[in-house]
């Protein structure tokens, strides 16, 4: 599921999921002195793609890049505000449009080159052609400046509060100017950047080694001597891994192993807070689900309860509105559709198809969790007259066909990579917000206009009505249910000290320490 | 012999390049597009069709096609769409682990499965002989993911001797790494190697040639070496290729298992992310494999039976 487990969107108010009372919390930070040192194994079941900031769709790349480069601006790990990082201090024009950002002395790139503006107007260059990967991002920027070498001016096209939040996405990570030289893809397979840590090896589709900085800028950091991402498919594998001490942390396990591996010796299970919202997509231009009466008799349908039993083994929990409530934005009033067969009865009633009808539901091959919720919602849908057949696909296929319109019903979720909601309103709300409405091809042009003015207003208490406005939209239209807010899970090593992931994702390697 | 091997040589060609085109043809008939799942969440129209052109996919299938064929004869498999590495350098990369597990395994398949068939033949309908043949038929019926499973519970976690999985960093991490595999596609292997091994071996101490060198007064030993085993493993040996034919392919279960980045795992990633070179240098890779191995197999079986160089 590489393909939709980017991360995308964030925020602010704290989420308070609802999880075993024995599982460990997020708030892990030991009170241990720190000790330097050792090498942190993690193993993944995806593939790293390129190590060039502005290429990686995958999150298997991306959290590499965000140890071996650094971004202008950090975000806190709660995701609520934003911390300095090689930017110290940044203010805004009084018109809104220009954005300046004081630079940090004395930082030098792992080859030992002073960093300065010169390179910050490359990076931010860089990610900006609409044809890369992550060029939407910086769709708002229309010039940077560069004053002196410790100072980078960032204007935009009209006022543009997210720009803060936008200069601590990994694809605005700092590389040098012009790629020292190097093409933007050799670069992806040698880069050189800021970061805590310098890649040390690379043998494509095994494993990344990389290895402290020794010029980084943060003194006494990292602690570790060298982090080595493995790839291993296998999830059982990983666990194993994990288990025997050969590797130290194993990034998602599977949710069916959560039992077995708490009660593990030497091994933590840890649910961190997390903005992944998981949605039961329509594709709202086919017949007859571009009837918003069908779909809600298909959302009175969905017994989300079961579905998190079934699924994720009782974590995470019912969602309600499409933004997750690990956001500022978050309406917590919306509650979603309840289950209610008889209510699904009278909305199908309404509809163009009142007898029920036949569509399909496109699942990934191999994904078990996929698999059960097609069935939950096939043995629901029988109950008034739909007949929901499942259509097996490879991730590929599934993609393909989600990207051509070529579907019926299918299931996905989104994650941020800012802290600024204005990403995931967009990206799965609204048609022209870089994710056609998360492939569920919903257009709802207030909406759209309500999203385009939420931006221009500096004010977040006014930016949150706004907000409030289109998820209630959104909720009255139902063009995906959303099914449950899940968190990040990792198992690792009672070992490993101050590993706690970022709601936008990041590791933050440069804290986390090992014990003898 | 030169000529047996000419001729066994010459027919593989249209064996090989059968497999090659069936799976060029089989990877662009299927849905699913390499442009899409790399550009993941954000694929703008243009980013794909910059990426078609780069890739030469914008081009028609039958051109597509003769340019790597046309590549095939200079030693060109391309490069990998995902990667950013020629195919040629990560064969040379995952072959190694595959081919080590594949040998590995069949010595370990050989070194099971020849005392327990000698212990048979001669054992023949005691109760020794029932009870290997029973256990024969539960190995059979376990899966070999089973059996790579229970093996790491036991002789890594529990008793940890081996590793979990893994590859290792030196040569001789690689080849400790390899043991409990290979011993998992060995005893895979036991339960038919031991019953055809045992049937043969019981049919040549039957047979005349057996009785005449016992009449002889030849040794029991020499009985056991030059006639019984000799003429016995002609057809442990058939089966065992045919067998090692099936382990190319299914080397992906047991990688996967034990975590080997091998030719299987490689294979699979490229299908899923529709890799075209490496789904093709990867699948011509093992046919070669599978077609060297049946070679082999009728060059040895041709040493020992000399009736079969003139079949």
């Amino acid at each position: 599921m590489k393909i939709l487990s980017k991360k995308l969107l964030v925020a602010t108010v704290a989420v308070s999921l609802v999880l075993p009372a024995s599982f460990s919390f997020s708030q892990v930070a030991s009170a241990a002195t720190p000790v330097k040192g050792g090498n942190l194994t993690i193993l993944r079941g995806d593939l790293e793609s390129s190590l060039t900031p502005s290429i990686p769709p995958d999150n298997a790349g991306i959290w590499v890049v965000e140890e071996i480069f650094d971004t202008l601006l950090l975000p806190a790990r709660d995701a609520k505000s934003l911390k300095p990082s090689l930017a110290t201090s940044w203010s805004a024009s009084k018109d809104g449009l220009t954005w300046t950002f004081k630079l940090r002395s004395g930082v030098k790139f792992s080859d030992g080159t002073p960093m300065t503006s010169k390179d910050v107007k490359f990076s931010l260059e860089e990610n900006s052609d609409p044809a890369g990967n992550w060029g939407f991002i910086n769709s708002s920027i229309s010039k940077i400046g560069t004053p002196d070498p410790l100072t980078v001016t960032v204007t935009t096209k009209t006022p543009y509060s997210p720009l803060p939040a936008v200069m601590a996405i990994f694809a605005n990570s700092i590389v040098p100017f012009n790629y020292g030289g190097k093409t933007k893809e050799a670069f992806g397979d040698n880069p050189i950047g800021t970061g805590p840590f310098k890649l040390a090896t690379w043998t494509k589709g095994q494993l990344i080694k990389i290895v402290r900085n020794p010029y980084y800028w943060e003194a006494g950091k990292p602690y570790l001597d060298s982090v080595t991402f493995k790839l291993v498919p296998d999830a059982n594998t990983r666990a194993n891994q994990v288990q025997g001490g050969q590797a130290q942390v194993n990034e998602f396990p599977s949710y069916s192993s959560v039992k077995t591996l708490k009660s593990v010796k030497g091994v933590k299970v840890t649910a961190f807070d997390s903005s992944a919202v998981h949605y039961l997509i329509f594709n709202n231009t086919k017949a007859p689900l571009s009837d918003v009466h069908v779909r809600k008799a298909l959302a009175y349908l969905v017994d989300k309860k079961a579905i998190i039993a079934a699924v994720t083994f009782g974590i995470g929990t019912a969602a309600g509105a499409y933004m997750s409530p690990t956001s500022w934005a978050h309406n917590v009033s919306i509650k979603g559709l309840p289950y209610n067969v008889a209510k699904a009865k009278a909305e199908l009633a309404l509809s163009t198809q009142p007898k029920g009808f036949t569509a399909t539901i496109n699942v990934t091959s191999g994904s078990a969790d996929d698999n059960s919720k097609a069935q939950i919602l096939q043995s629901e849908a029988a109950k008034i007259g739909i007949t929901l057949k499942i259509n097996q696909l490879d991730p590929s296929a599934w993609t393909e066909a989600r990207n051509n319109k070529s579907y019926d019903i299918m299931f996905g979720y989104c994650t941020t990579d800012i802290i600024d909601p204005d990403e995931i309103i967009r990206f799965a709300g609204i048609i022209d917000g870089g994710g056609s409405s998360l492939w569920s091809y919903y257009d709802n042009k207030t909406s759209a206009k309500l999203a385009n003015d939420a931006v221009l207003v500096d004010n977040q208490a006014k930016r949150k009505v706004i907000y409030d406005k289109i998820q209630l939209a959104f909720d009255a239209d139902q063009p995906m249910v959303p099914l449950f807010y899940a968190p990040n899970l990792y198992s690792y090593s009672t070992k490993v000290q101050d590993f706690q992931p970022f709601v936008t994702g990041n590791y933050n390697l440069r804290n986390v320490w090992l014990t003898k | 012999m030169i000529r047996f091997l000419v001729k066994r040589i010459v027919l593989l060609v249209p064996v090989v390049f059968g497999i090659i085109t069936a799976t060029f043809l089989l990877m662009h008939a299927t849905p699913g597009d390499p442009a899409l799942t790399y550009l993941g969440n954000h694929p703008t129209p243009e980013a794909v069709a910059s990426l078609h052109h780069q890739w030469g996919l914008d081009k028609p299938v039958t051109n597509q096609y003769f340019d790597f064929i046309g590549g095939l004869f200079t030693g060109d498999l391309g490069s990998s769409l995902f990667y950013n590495e020629t195919i040629l350098k990560l064969i040379a990369l995952k072959l190694p682990p595959t081919l080590m597990l594949m040998v590995m395994g069949s010595l370990f398949g050989i070194i099971f499965a020849l005392p327990l068939a000698i212990w048979t033949a001669v054992r023949k309908d005691k109760f020794i002989d029932h009870l290997i043949s029973l256990m024969n038929a539960v190995i059979l019926g376990m899966p070999i993911f089973f059996i790579g499973a229970m093996g790491i519970l036991f002789f890594a976690l529990k008793i940890p001797i081996f590793p979990v999985g893994g590859y290792g960093e030196s040569n001789l991490q690689h080849l400790w790494s390899l043991v409990l595999p290979s011993i998992t596609i060995g005893l895979g292997l036991v339960p038919l190697l031991v019953r055809s091994l045992r049937t043969s071996v019981i049919e040549s101490l039957d047979s005349e040639y057996v009785a005449f060198a016992r009449s002889k007064g030849l040794k029991n030993r020499a009985v056991w070496l030059k006639y019984a085993l000799r003429n016995g493993s002609i057809s442990g040996i058939s089966i065992l290729g045919i067998q090692v034919g099936y382990l190319a392919g299914g080397s992906l279960v047991i990688e996967n298992v034990f975590a080997i980045p091998g030719m299987g795992s490689f294979l699979m990633s490229g299908i899923l992310n529709r890799d075209f070179p490496v789904v093709q240098g990867a699948t011509l890779t093992f046919a070669m494999l599978v077609v060297l191995v049946y070679l082999f197999t009728d060059v040895a079986y041709a040493l020992l039976d000399p009736r079969a160089r003139f079949k």
